[in-house]
């Protein structure tokens, strides 16, 4: 086991709806969802957000996606239209999500980083 | 198998324009969406409108069909908009002129409208209704009944696909959701109804793909993870959805465009700014998003299967902005060297000041930019010389002179500050519109359409 950022197993974007922020977070392989699944617990979100997340925090398995929705609640400041907050909307919440530091197999971080070359191979712009 | 191709040409009161004409050039779709509407534009419109009768739709409909009617026409491409916002009708009469200026017709413009329930908002209350409010959980608008500016219900597609079948060649709406612009052509075209159970989950099916389209670019390379392999990203394209009457679609936009549309932009936007994802409420249908699944077809084609859901809920959303204060809000950034002990002491500094002119705020932020003002408490603070911080001070007051106050200390620390304090511009104090999103029953909005006929 290796301690990595989220960042390395997933992808994530966050958006608003009022108050809550609303993270999707998007595991590299069916294999590191599974495994995602069981260690990003409600708690150990709100943790390491502290005080930005006001609410409760919910997670809602998406496994046909391989994804988690995540949905933190009171988190933007009472919401776009009137929250003191830079980031009205919340976009950055996703990102800075995948800055949490977990323990992963290097199976795991084999299967990602495998996932990361095949969209740089497939994808590449001349 | 029939297939509708149906493209989304603006997210927002302010999208990019080239996209939405490139689509109609392209000749690829049948069916353009047109999205102007977030919550706070309905308050800034019916302002608009208030202040003068003829005004309080999205006013660059007229420049952008303009240049897209010629177009649409020539590619027999019907347009869907709700850039009405609070006057439909006003916006169809000058899309109207458009029309004859440019010798387009003749055309059938549908118009809907009667989402905005304020003028009747009381009469609704009086029936026994409570507008509970669904974020804070309090039972009543009592106590913003007098600050309300704006009430509008998110409505269905009813109207668009009854003018449709009355042979509109185009539909101009106030708020109806984004999502209806969508599930209306689908099922004017499909001939599905609400009421046959046979029909709900192609319609989940129809509030799904509007779902995935609906915000143009955010599926198409946009607000990406991928931000690093998408093609041309400043030729970007609009999505367009190839929906197929048994219920799959596939997710792709115009040919030769850049961007790029693969499994992962796709579940990007299917889990975009929502909360449970096996109930995706929408005027017209509820998606489950935990049944459906993803299959790539080749460069930029994404086919979704299974798509599923539940029927339309009895009530619809509804938002009622009110005045709530004011945001008063100034920046500064400090240099090295000890550009984080500078900014700092500004923070002191500033906070002092407030104290003296006896400001009462309502809630005082504090953020060091390029350290930790998206990541909060999740910020890792380093023991470095930074080469530079930003203070961000933002302020929230119920007066406008108080948070005019936020502003005038922030720039006195130009002259007042620790040395090299640079500022840019500083910001106008905001008025502040809350939102109090709630329910209203479906029966008690009272929409209606017309079909206006141009020469």
């Amino acid at each position: 086991m290796k301690k990595v950022k989220l960042a390395e197993l997933a992808f994530a974007r966050s958006g608003d709806k009022g108050d809550v922020s609303n993270i999707g977070l998007m595991a590299k392989s069916k294999n590191i969802y599974d495994y995602l699944a069981k260690v990003i617990t409600p708690e150990k979100v709100k943790e390491y957000f502290g005080g930005m997340v006001k609410g409760g925090v919910e997670i809602y398995p998406v496994p046909h996606l391989d994804s988690l929705e995540i949905i933190l609640r009171q988190a933007l400041g009472g919401g776009a239209t009137c929250t003191l907050r830079f980031d009205q909307t919340g976009k950055s919440m996703g990102p800075v999500l995948l800055g949490m530091e977990i323990q992963a197999s290097e199976e795991l971080l084999e299967e990602a980083k495998a996932v990361d070359l095949d969209i740089e191979k497939q994808y590449a712009c001349s | 198998m029939k297939k509708v191709l149906i493209g989304s040409g603006s997210a927002f009161w302010g999208d990019i324009f080239d996209p939405a004409l490139e689509m109609a050039q392209s000749g690829e779709v049948q069916y353009m969406g047109f999205d102007h509407l977030a919550e706070l534009t309905m308050a800034i419109l019916n302002r608009m409108k208030e202040k003068n009768p003829e005004a309080g739709y999205i006013p660059d409909i007229i420049p952008w069909m303009k240049r897209l009617l010629p177009v649409t026409t020539k590619n027999h491409i019907k347009m869907i908009t709700n850039a009405g916002g609070a006057n439909p009708l006003q916006a169809a009469l000058e899309v109207k002129k458009v029309i004859q200026e440019l010798k387009l017709g003749p055309m059938k413009i549908g118009v809907v409208s009667g989402d905005d329930i304020l003028p009747y908002i009381d009469n609704i209350r009086a029936q026994g209704w409570k507008f509970k409010n669904l974020d804070t959980g309090e039972e009543d608008i009592d106590s913003i009944r007098d600050r309300i500016a704006a009430a509008n219900a998110y409505t269905g597609a009813d109207l668009i696909v009854k003018e449709l079948k009355n042979g509109a060649d185009m539909i101009i709406a106030g708020r109806v959701s984004d999502n209806a612009l969508y599930v209306g052509p689908l099922m004017h075209e499909f001939g599905w109804k609400f009421d046959d159970p046979a029909y709900t989950d192609l319609i989940a099916a129809a509030v799904t793909v509007g779902h995935i389209i609906e915000c143009s670019a955010c599926v198409s390379g946009g607000m990406s993870n991928m931000w690093k392999v998408s093609e041309r990203p400043w030729d970007i394209g609009f999505p367009i959805a190839e929906f197929y009457e048994n219920g799959e679609a596939v997710i792709t936009k115009p040919k030769g465009s850049g961007g790029i549309v693969n499994s992962w932009t796709v579940k990007e936007h299917l889990l975009y700014e929502i909360v449970d994802p096996a109930n995706y409420l929408m005027p017209d249908g509820i998606g489950d998003f935990t049944a459906l699944q993803l299959v790539e077809e080749g460069r930029n084609r994404v086919r979704v299967i299974n798509m599923k859901g539940k029927k339309r809920p009895d009530t619809l959303k509804v938002c009622i902005g009110f005045k709530d204060g004011f945001i008063g809000e100034g920046l500064v950034y400090f240099p090295a060297p000890d550009a984080l002990e500078k900014a700092k002491w500004a923070a002191k500094w500033v906070k002092e000041r407030f104290k003296k002119s006896g400001v009462n705020f309502r809630e005082l932020r504090v953020d060091f930019m390029g350290v930790n003002m998206l990541h909060g408490e999740a910020a890792t603070i380093e023991d470095k010389d930074y080469n530079e911080v930003g203070l961000r001070i933002a302020g929230r007051t119920n007066t406008y002179k108080e948070a005019e106050v936020v502003r005038r200390e922030a720039t006195h620390l130009w002259t007042m500050g620790p040395v090299g304090a640079s500022f840019g511009v500083p910001m106008n104090v905001r008025p502040v519109i809350a939102l109090w999103p709630s329910l209203v029953p479906r029966d008690a909005v009272k929409v209606e359409s017309q079909l206006m006929e141009v020469e």
